[in-house]
């Protein structure tokens, strides 16, 4: 054993192991990655996918390479994105609000998406579809730029944005639910939205949503050993160092960047913002924000095998992925809690 | 030496802090005593940067607010204790302004084992701080104050939720910092351990300073009783110890 690692196990520190769960999770998407481009009505082997993909000859060709390429590819990328960037953000608002039920949707992203996109779904002509990921990022955005709006006094107790993003949350709703009333016939495309799809996949959808969610993780993960610091009164965090109000700003900005992008993107797709954290929490045993690279992963493989089982169990029907995800999600995380309280007994 | 010049601190248009003007010696202990609602606290986070105030608080003549180029060490006496977090994680923050966030040394672990081997914490390593009791939270906290060997360290009641013996074992914990050079100062509700373990103790009411001095002349001091309307008794034991009591009023019969 080297000196540096007996020094991390008498001091009861040890950054080594948290590292080789981050490499499984990365391992575990790739696997998964290439299980979901492989599995379908057409299903296509993993030797011919990375031939094409590696552009090395007998590599598919036809209908099987535009299916790879055009559906399951960005497909598949879409919701490791989306994955992703709910855990992240469901990680980083439950440090900032040091609330271990606080989730993406909370400071009102969700309900001005949906707002928003029903808006687009009530009105439109025509093809509807290129409007919703526009009408429901402008709507989470200004959803969540009211709450801050509103609360005024972040500054002095972030509790207080907590509670308008749910004041706005609830608004929005209600205008929502009011104009889903009034247009009957746009309820199910309505429905199918929020209960988040990701069959509207292409690469326009992918490269833009890639730009802003991985602009948004890659600042959080910059930030997030810092983010340890908030889960203290403003006080300590201060005299460690930590400028407590403009690094939750920054938190906060970045996390409901990525819901508000991935929100757009694919609809509502609920629980992995609270289900992954904890479950990567309860795996490794730790709280601390060390771990938000390992929770990007293990949201980003999450949802990736949930998207799978959305196209293939019921196939050729699709189930919606929410379904799968709170599906799989709330067993999982009840087995994790209650092991957990076994560790902490 | 800190030194505070015509301070006056207001907080929603309340006046929390008036006309303070003292000096904080370097490498000394000085407590902050006075009955509720004197400002004690709230002296301490504008030594600590954190307090807007009006007037000058300077440490080596640069003002200390919002300074984070200081190195102090602030334990509060209500702290968020966060969720899961273990006692080594919990203590290792302390390192963080030496280190960087989430990167200490192995010099620096090896510092920390030793940190809570001299607070009775080693073999808790891996307890969530969750479960502590209050003695061993407050030892906790005052660890992570010691892993951060601070210039200053800046203690909130750092024994109101103890035992009588776990108070001492804090105190002393505290006194062979005091020991290396480490400027501390603390409120304190017990008079009789401020004057045991301080050296200077400044005594606060209503947001003023009324005396502030070496802790065996302070103790008999007439401000003291009247910060606290008379109602406390010094008295001195054989060994020359004071040691302060509440009187008991006589009730009318």
């Amino acid at each position: 054993m080297s000196s540096s690692e007996q020094a991390s196990t008498s001091s009861g520190i040890s950054p080594i192991w948290n590292w080789r769960i981050t490499a499984l999770c990365g391992a575990l998407l790739l696997v998964v990655g290439l299980a979901a481009i492989s599995f379908g009505p057409i299903n296509l082997s993993f030797i011919h996918i990375i031939k094409t993909l590696a552009r090395l000859p007998g590599g598919l060709s036809g209908q099987d390479k535009t299916v790879l390429i055009d559906l399951r590819l960005p497909r598949a990328i879409l919701a490791a994105l989306v994955g992703a960037a709910l855990a992240t953000s469901g990680a980083v608002y439950q440090s900032v609000f040091r609330n271990p039920l606080a989730d993406p949707y909370l400071l009102g992203a969700a309900s001005g998406a949906g707002l928003g996109a029903t808006i687009a779904i009530t009105n439109a002509h025509g093809n509807v579809y290129s409007l919703l990921p526009i009408f429901s990022f402008i709507g989470g955005t200004l959803a969540v730029l009211t709450s801050f709006f509103i609360s005024g006094r972040f500054f002095a107790e972030p509790q207080s944005l907590l509670l308008s993003g749910i004041a706005v949350g609830s608004f929005a709703t209600a205008v929502q639910t009011y104009l889903q009333q009034r247009h009957s016939a746009s309820l199910r495309p309505v429905y199918s939205w929020i209960l988040g799809e990701l069959t509207v996949a292409n690469w326009q959808i992918v490269t833009w949503s890639s730009v802003y969610i991985l602009m948004a993780i890659g600042i959080l993960i910059a930030v997030s050993k810092q983010l340890d610091g908030l889960m203290l009164s403003d006080e300590e965090a201060f005299s460690l160092g930590i400028n407590p109000n403009r690094l939750r700003i920054i938190a906060v900005s970045a996390a409901t960047l990525a819901t508000a992008t991935a929100v757009s993107a694919s609809g509502l797709i609920g629980f992995v913002g609270i289900v992954v954290p904890h479950l990567v929490r309860g795996i490794t045993h730790r709280v601390t924000n060390r771990n938000l690279l390992t929770i990007s992963l293990a949201g980003a493989a999450f949802l990736v095998l949930a998207d799978l089982g959305a196209r293939t169990l019921l196939s050729p029907a699709e189930l919606p992925i929410g379904v799968i995800t709170a599906f799989v999600g709330a067993p999982f995380f009840l087995v994790v809690l209650r092991k957990r309280r076994t560790f902490s007994r | 030496m800190i030194a505070i010049d015509s301070l006056e601190v207001t907080l929603s248009g309340k006046k929390i802090l008036s006309d303070i003007s003292i000096e904080i010696p370097d490498g000394r202990w000085s407590c902050l005593v006075g009955p509720n609602g004197a400002g004690k606290t709230t002296l301490l986070k504008v030594l600590l940067g954190t307090a807007p105030y009006s007037g000058s608080v300077k440490s080596d003549g640069v003002e200390v607010f919002r300074n984070q180029k200081r190195n102090v060490a602030f334990v509060p006496q209500q702290p968020h204790i966060p969720q899961g977090m273990s006692v080594a994680e919990y203590v290792a923050l302390g390192r963080s302004k030496r280190d960087g966030w989430g990167n200490e040394s192995a010099a620096s672990r090896s510092f920390i084992s030793s940190i809570l081997e001299q607070t009775n914490l080693y073999g808790m390593q891996r307890q969530p701080v969750t479960q502590l009791s209050g003695g061993e939270m407050q030892r906790t906290l005052i660890a992570r104050a010691l892993v951060q060997e601070p210039e200053l360290i800046l203690l909130d009641e750092p024994t109101s939720a103890l035992d009588l013996h776990h108070q001492i074992e804090v105190l002393n914990n505290l006194q062979i910092l005091q020991a290396q050079g480490v400027t501390i100062v603390s409120t304190m509700h017990d008079i009789t351990l401020a004057a045991m373990y301080a050296e200077r103790i400044i005594v606060m009411r209503e947001g003023r300073v009324l005396v502030d001095g070496p802790s065996e002349s302070i103790i008999h001091s007439p401000q003291l009783k009247a910060a606290f309307d008379d109602r406390i008794n010094v008295f001195t034991l054989d060994s020359g110890r004071p040691v302060v009591v509440a009187r008991k009023d006589e009730l009318e019969r």
